[in-house]
Parts: structure tokens; sequence; C-alpha cells
């Protein structure tokens, strides 16, 4: 669903990613792993259409920039961010416009109320809480029903309940077919529900793994990340 | 498109029902488009060259260094941070939809239209000045907003072109910005020469920016040449320069949207300096917003409990002027003072250091409105310092009044040496200009106090400016009638600072526990 050829990019002289390539796959959770700096941002944006890039990027086997992948392509970024006059609902109906949905109300009710935010539905959105924001913009992204979304340290600002909510929802859009992609730092949050491993350093792609290779090494995933991202630093040094 | 149009229309309803929502803004919102409402009537019906009639090659000379001045600063920041029309919700949202780049930037355009309303809200503040100086033409007024709206709407395009052009290296980064510091200098340089050769500025801004050439010059000299018709109505270099523009921003307009575009990573961090500003807007730190911060600045911080934050309050001003206490402001006001008593005509019969200190002050009002104690306000620091809330209140503000008295100094020597005034006039226009300024700080530390933080900043500013201009009537008046009845402009100057020194010192107990407690000035 997701593939990345060689990707890279370059800010001035800093080589924030150097021909990156992989694939998630329709029904996998791919998790894209590593340090500050290590050029995760830099992938997620050029995956979100948002820079410009060497090497290729299709989502549904389209070009990532084209209308056709977006129709289809979920985003959560980090930091939420709205307009500051519109209310919660007020951005669902524009998502839905934007992407062309039809009979979009139950659904983004439906989600309203997994997230407990079917009281705040009229509320603006500089009015929410940063968690809320995050609920809020995760709403967004599912209400499309995508074949691909893209998270961006999803768990930062959700309270517990939440969490789960979203593990959860994780697991269904894999079990509905749709491709994956969580990029964080708190590798617990996602032990539970990872299918695939993507360890980045340096603005490489240093190690993909998935779960039956990894439980076969008999290391679990927080190991293997300290072990390939310290050798990385000690080859590199 | 139409999920735009929605989100355009959408955003306007809720704007205005949010409104509507609290009679408070409501009743404030009026009054400003009253008083707006009012200012465009005015500047219509008002007879022009009322005051004099100056010519129209000072007209067309003033507007070409408004322009030049206005299309320098924001180009040169759009070399280094780019322009943007769109919000991080714009990029989050918008980008990412499946809706064409080319329909966004059709968007981001209409949104900048929107946004010109506020620099014709300045401009319109402007007009009465300049009809009571020169003799516009019955359409000059709409002419003045055409041109600022040409300006609004050019200003994004040409950054954006400039920024993808530049973005690609440092090199072409530097060179560019060099090219514009050069013609920049070159500018300044021939016109102090000028100035120094005739010593006349009128004539010198006359033959440097009304030369038969600059009004014809692509951008800037266009725009000017809209503005000029004001005055000298559609001559050959307003239709050139209107024709210019039109072809322009419609040429480059539909040329972007026939474009297979890829603009996104070009926004972005303009995107994101935007966002900065607005959120330094919101806590009132527009003025300190992206100043730069001089490393390696020693200071020694003495002192403790409210003291301290006088000394940190003094390391960051340290960190941000030029040297001392000298900055942009002292620039901005020691300039446009000297300038104004130079410029207003001999029939005002006011001595040089009245005008002087009249216009710095009313500078000084409007760029101090927003001082740097409210910065204090975000933050939970000063709330937790065990010191009293007067005593917090009078340090958080003693920076302020030694820069003020700082900028007092600079400018009335100068003045002193200018218009060889007496040792006891300079004094006296300093003591009222601190004066003043206590005046404006300790009014906007209460009208904080008590309306807490508003709606907007812009109308909590509105407010503040109004509320300094009407408590400063009365000493105006003794200012007046002191200088009828004892014909003596020193007296009139201390009527009008010692009617600020009390008002400063009643403001200031009255405001006096707005570091007690958060509450105190929510």
């Amino acid at each position: 669903m997701l593939k990345v050829k060689n990707l890279s990019k370059k800010y001035e002289k800093v080589q924030a990613v150097k021909g990156a390539s992989f694939e998630v796959k329709a029904g996998e959770i791919g998790v894209l792993l590593g340090p500050n700096g290590a050029g995760k941002s830099t992938t997620i944006k050029s995956i979100a259409g948002l820079l410009r890039f060497e090497g290729q990027i299709t989502i549904d086997n389209h070009d990532n920039k084209s209308i056709e992948a977006k129709r289809v392509f979920g985003y959560i970024p980090e930091s939420p961010a709205f307009y500051d006059s519109l209310t919660v609902w007020e951005h669902l109906e524009f998502i839905a416009r934007a992407y062309g949905l039809n009979d979009w109300e139950n659904r983004a009710t439906a989600l309203l109320e997994r997230f407990e935010l079917d009281d705040k539905k009229d509320k603006l959105g500089k009015e929410l809480s940063k968690g809320m924001q995050q609920k809020v913009s995760i709403c967004c992204a599912l209400l499309i029903d995508p074949k691909m979304v893209m998270f961006d340290e999803p768990m930062i600002g959700l309270d517990p309940k939440a969490i789960k909510e979203l593990k959860s929802i994780f697991v269904e859009l894999k079990n509905a077919g749709c491709a994956v992609l969580i990029s964080t730092h708190i590798i617990d949050s996602i032990d539970e529900v990872w299918d695939k491993v993507l360890i980045m350093s340096k603005g490489e792609i240093i190690l993909i793994r998935t779960r039956d290779e990894l439980a076969a090494s008999g290391e679990s995933l927080e190991q293997l990340f300290f072990e390939v991202t310290d050798s990385k630093g000690e080859e590199t040094a | 498109m139409s999920s735009l149009l929605f989100l355009l229309r959408r955003t306007l309803k809720s704007l205005i029902k949010s409104i509507f929502k609290k009679p408070a803004v409501l009743i404030g919102y009026i009054v400003v488009i009253l008083f707006v409402g009012a200012m465009i009537v005015t500047s219509f019906v008002m007879p022009s060259g009322f005051v004099r009639q100056s010519s129209p090659e000072l007209f067309r000379g003033i507007m070409m260094i408004v322009f030049i001045f206005l299309y320098y600063t924001t180009l040169k920041l759009g070399i280094e941070k780019g322009s943007s029309y769109f919000r991080a919700a714009d990029v989050n949202m918008v980008f990412t939809a499946p809706i064409s780049p080319n329909k966004v930037l059709l968007y981001g355009f209409i949104k900048q239209i929107a946004g010109t309303f506020v620099l014709l809200f300045i401009a319109i503040f402007q007009i009465p000045n300049l009809k009571n100086n020169f003799v516009m033409q019955p359409y000059g007024v709409p002419m003045l907003m055409l041109a600022v709206v040409a300006y609004a709407m050019t200003y994004p395009l040409v950054g954006m072109v400039i920024y993808s052009y530049t973005s690609k290296s440092k090199k072409r980064k530097m060179v560019v910005k060099r090219a514009f510091d050069g013609c920049a200098i070159a500018i300044a340089l021939i016109f102090l020469l000028m100035l120094s050769t005739t010593g006349d500025l009128q004539k010198a801004i006359i033959s440097v920016f009304d030369s038969p050439v600059a009004q014809y010059f692509p951008i800037f000299g266009w725009t000017s040449a809209i503005a000029s018709s004001a005055v000298s109505g559609f001559t050959l270099p307003f239709i050139i320069g209107a024709s210019g523009m039109v072809i322009l921003i419609v040429g480059s307009s539909i040329a972007l949207y026939k474009m297979n575009l890829d603009y996104y990573e070009d926004v972005l961090e303009a995107t994101d300096f935007l966002e900065q500003a607005y959120k330094a807007k919101k806590e009132g730190r527009n003025l300190t917003f992206n100043q730069k911060v001089k490393q390696n600045v020693k200071h020694k911080m003495t002192g403790d409990g409210a003291r301290a934050i006088f000394q940190k309050m003094l390391l960051e001003l340290k960190k941000t002027s030029i040297f001392l206490f000298f900055d942009k402001l002292s620039v901005t006001v020691i300039l446009s003072g000297i300038a104004f008593s130079y410029l207003m005509p001999d029939e005002v019969g006011m001595s040089p250091f009245l005008l002087v200190l009249s216009f710095s002050v009313y500078m000084l009002m409007l760029m101090q409105v927003q001082g740097g104690w409210s910065n204090e306000l975000s933050k939970h620091y000063i709330f937790l310092v065990p010191a009293s809330s007067p005593q917090k209140l009078l340090y958080a503000t003693m920076t302020e009044h030694i820069k003020n008295l700082f900028d007092g100094i600079l400018l009335f020597v100068i003045s002193g040496v200018l218009f060889k005034g007496s040792v006891d006039i300079i004094l006296a226009c300093i003591m009222t200009y601190v004066a003043f300024g206590a005046v404006f700080t300790y009014t906007d530390v209460l009208t904080r106090k008590l309306f807490g933080s508003v709606h907007s900043k812009g109308l909590q500013i509105f407010i503040k400016v109004i509320a300094c201009i009407l408590v400063e009537v009365p000493g105006i008046i003794f200012a007046v009638l002191a200088g009828i009845l004892t014909h003596s402009d020193l007296l009139a100057i201390l009527a009008l600072g010692g009617w600020s020194l009390i008002l400063a010192i009643t403001f200031f107990m009255l405001s006096a526990n707005i570091f007690k407690n958060l509450e105190s000035a929510a």
C-alpha cells in the first residue's frame, strides 16, 4: 500500500534522509523508530506530500502527491492545529467536503463518541485541551476511512482511556486492510500492536524487522532498538 | 474548491457568531466600526489642503518612500522565512487533502485579500493627515486604498517567487539579501547626500524619490504611482503602474494556477514563522517577536526578591537592544519626532520642542502599547517571587521608565542642539516624556486589571490607546491654558508633565495588586 523507494532529502548541506526504502502492506502496522535527528520527521513529511524529495513514494499505487493518493491517505501530525473559528463538528464537515465523503455524519458521530468528544462537538478547536485536540485530529484522519494512515507521535497528550482506544483502533484498521505507519519515540506504547519495525538512524533505514523475526531472536523491541542505534552510533563515531 | 469555500464561509460565520456571544466584545467592535466608519466618512468629506497645500511632488516622494520601505521590509523577511498565506491548520488539513495545490493557492489568495483589511485600517488613519497637507483629487481616498490593496496582494506573490529561488542554496540567499541591502543603503546614501547638499528635507525627498524614472520602476514604482494618482490624477505613470500591477497580479496568479505546482515545502517554514508570530501577538509579545538576541552578554545580577525581576528584564533588554537601551523604538521615536517638527509648517506657531514632544509621545503611545511587563503574566515565575505585588509591579516596569529616560535624553539633547533650546526646556521635555511613558505603561496595567485578557489583542490595544488619549485631555488643556496665560513654553510643558506624573502615580496605585495572583490579571 505504501511504497517508499530510494527516498532522499537534502536541506542545503544537510542530508536528512539517504536512500530510504521500505514498504507497509495493506493490513500491516509499521512502526518508524529512531533517535532524535534520525530523519523520521523528514520521512513523514515527505510521505505526507509536504516536502520535495528524490526517489519515489506511492500510496495505493499512486504518486503520493496525486489527488488519488491523497483521497485514501489519513495523516495525524505531531502537533494538531485547528482553525480558530471552527467548531469540532465543522472541522469534520470540512474534511468530509474536502475528501468528497457522503453520509459521513453517522461515522463522525461514532468517532466522537468513541473518543468521548460527543459533548464537545460545538466547541471551537482553540477551546480544546491539547489531548482533546489530538483526539479531534485522529477523528478527522479516520473519518475518510483511509487505506493508508500515518500517525506521528499519536499518544502525546492522550489520557489512558484514549491510548487504549487508539491501540484498539490500530488493530481494527489493520483488520480492515488498512496500512498503518506510526512514528514514535515511546516504544512501549506500540509494543503490543506492531507488525514491522523500521529503525532509522542518521538519515538511513538501518533495520527492517517483522514481529515474527524478532520473536525468533528472543529479543524485545526496546533491546533491538538500543542495540542497532548504539552500534550505528559507534560505527560512524 | 467547494470545501475551501466552505472553510472560508464557515470561518467568517463562526467569527461573527463568537462576537455576538460576548456583549462586551460586541460593544467594543461596534465602537471600532463606528470609529472607522467615522474616519472613512471624514476622510471623504473633509476638505483637502486645509492646513497647507504641499506640492504633488512631495506627495509622490512620500508615497515612494512608504512603498519602498514596505516592500523592502516584507520581501527581505520573505527571503529569510518565505511568505505564506497559510496557517498550521491549512498545512495539516488542506495540504494533505485531495485538493490540487493550485486551488489551495487560490484559497490562500482569497484569505490574503481578507487580510488587507488590517492594512486598510492602518492606512485610513493616515488619510486625514495627508488630506490636511495635500490637495487631493475627488477620487483620492479610493486610490490610496487601491494602492494598499495592490501592495498587500503583490508582496506575498513576489515573496514566494523570491523565496523559491533563494531557498535552493545559502549562496543565493546571501546574494539576494546583499542585493536588497545594497539597494537600500544606496538609496539612503543618495538621499543623505542630497539632504546635505540642499539642506532641505522636502527638497531632498522630492529630488530623490520623485525622479521621473522612479514611478515606472516595476512593483514599488507602480504601486506608488497608483497611490500618487490621489493627488496627481490619472497621469501616464498611473496608467502604466495600474496596468503593470494588474498584469503582474492576474498574470502570475494565472501562471501559478496553471503550473504544476509543488510549493508546499516553500511555505512550511513561513507558516511556522507566521504561527509563532500569531502566538506572540496573542501573548502581547508582538513588538519583541523575532528580535535578534545577542549572545555572550555579561550582566551581573544584583539584588534579591522583586529587584531580581528588574535585573532579569535589564539583562533581556541588554540582549535585544542595539546598544545599552538604544533599540528600534529609540530610532523610530527620535527620527519621527525630529522629522515631524521639520515637516510641520511654521503657520502652526508651536515651538519646535512642543512639536517634537507631542509627536514623539504619540509615537511612544502607539509603540509602547504592549510593554515588557505583560510578558510576565504568561509565566508563573513572577507570581511565586516572595515580594509584595506593588514591589513586583514597580520593578517589572522599571526598565521601561529607564529606557524612556534614555530615549528622552537622546531625543531632547539632539533637539536642543538642532533647535538651540535652553537647559530648563530640555529637562522639562525629558521629564514629561518619561511621565507620559509611565502613564502609557500603567494605563496598560490598569486596563488589563479591569478588563482582563480581552477577546482580541487588537481590541485591547484600541481600548488602551483611546483610554490614554482621554486621560491626557485635561493635561493638554492645562498646558494650553498655561501657554496662553503665561506665554511660557516651559510652564506649558511642565503642566503637561505634572498632570502625567499625577496620572501615572494614581494608575500605579490602582493597579498595584496585579501580581497578587493569576486571577488578578486574568
